[in-house]
């Protein structure tokens, strides 16, 4: 179970509406304590997709090692992405499992005429072709 | 000796260490001294022919191996080895 703190809660979704109608991107950084983690803070990345925006996203690495960093000054673990979908349903697309990494949780945002409607957490495996989604709370 | 940054979910695959030291003069022989320390590492970070799997970054400081010399790109005393994923997706 992933569970997101009202502050970063509050910082991804303001990311992701005021992103809309392109996807956002994100990190995610807090504690993990065996299954259960918890999002402390929130890191709103640029999304570097270098075509449309309002169907694809991808995270700079070096935006990752940045975060990673970050992390670890903080006493803190990298838990997962956050990404928004927009005026779409927080489902985990083919084009996200390809392209995901099975070390982590991602939280997909559903944005519905700019304003948030629902979100998911989801779990690559490890060869990437299925996610099982996690509980989310938030 | 170098440093290589062991990501959050891994650490799981190395003893629970964040970070681990090794001897070593290029890339290739830290990734190869560490997955020998920590064998489950291995499959986390290679595929079965041997090379990285297809979504992980190597950095070494703030370089990406795949600029420098790769798996040849020299490390020594100080040098910090970061593992990163490369990240994308899209709703369709």
């Amino acid at each position: 179970m992933i569970r997101v703190q009202p502050e970063p809660w509050a910082t991804m979704v303001a990311h992701a509406q005021a992103t809309y109608p392109n996807e956002c991107c994100g990190v995610m950084l807090g504690s993990i304590d065996d299954d259960n983690k918890v999002v402390e803070v929130a890191i709103n990345l640029e999304n570097a997709y270098s075509g449309p925006q309002n169907e694809h996203y991808e995270v700079r690495p070096e935006d990752l090692l940045m975060a990673d960093r970050e992390a670890r000054k903080l006493g803190m673990d990298v838990i997962g992405i956050f990404h928004s979908h927009p005026d779409c349903d927080a489902y985990f697309s083919k084009t996200d499992l390809e392209n995901s990494c099975p070390w982590y949780s991602f939280i997909v945002l559903s944005i519905q005429k700019g304003t948030f409607h629902h979100a998911n957490s989801w779990l690559p495996n490890e060869e990437r072709t299925h996610a099982a989604q996690e509980p989310l709370e938030y | 000796m170098a440093k290589i940054l062991i990501p959050t979910p891994l650490r799981q695959f190395a003893e629970k260490n964040n970070s681990v030291d090794v001897a070593a003069a290029t890339v290739g022989e830290a990734l190869a001294s560490l997955t020998t320390q920590f064998p489950d590492l291995r499959k986390n970070l290679f595929n079965d022919e041997g090379k990285l799997r297809s979504f992980v970054n190597v950095y070494v400081n703030d370089e990406d191996i795949r600029y420098l010399q790769k798996d040849a790109t020299a490390v020594g005393d100080g040098d910090t080895i970061s593992i990163v994923p490369s990240i994308a997706g899209g709703r369709c």
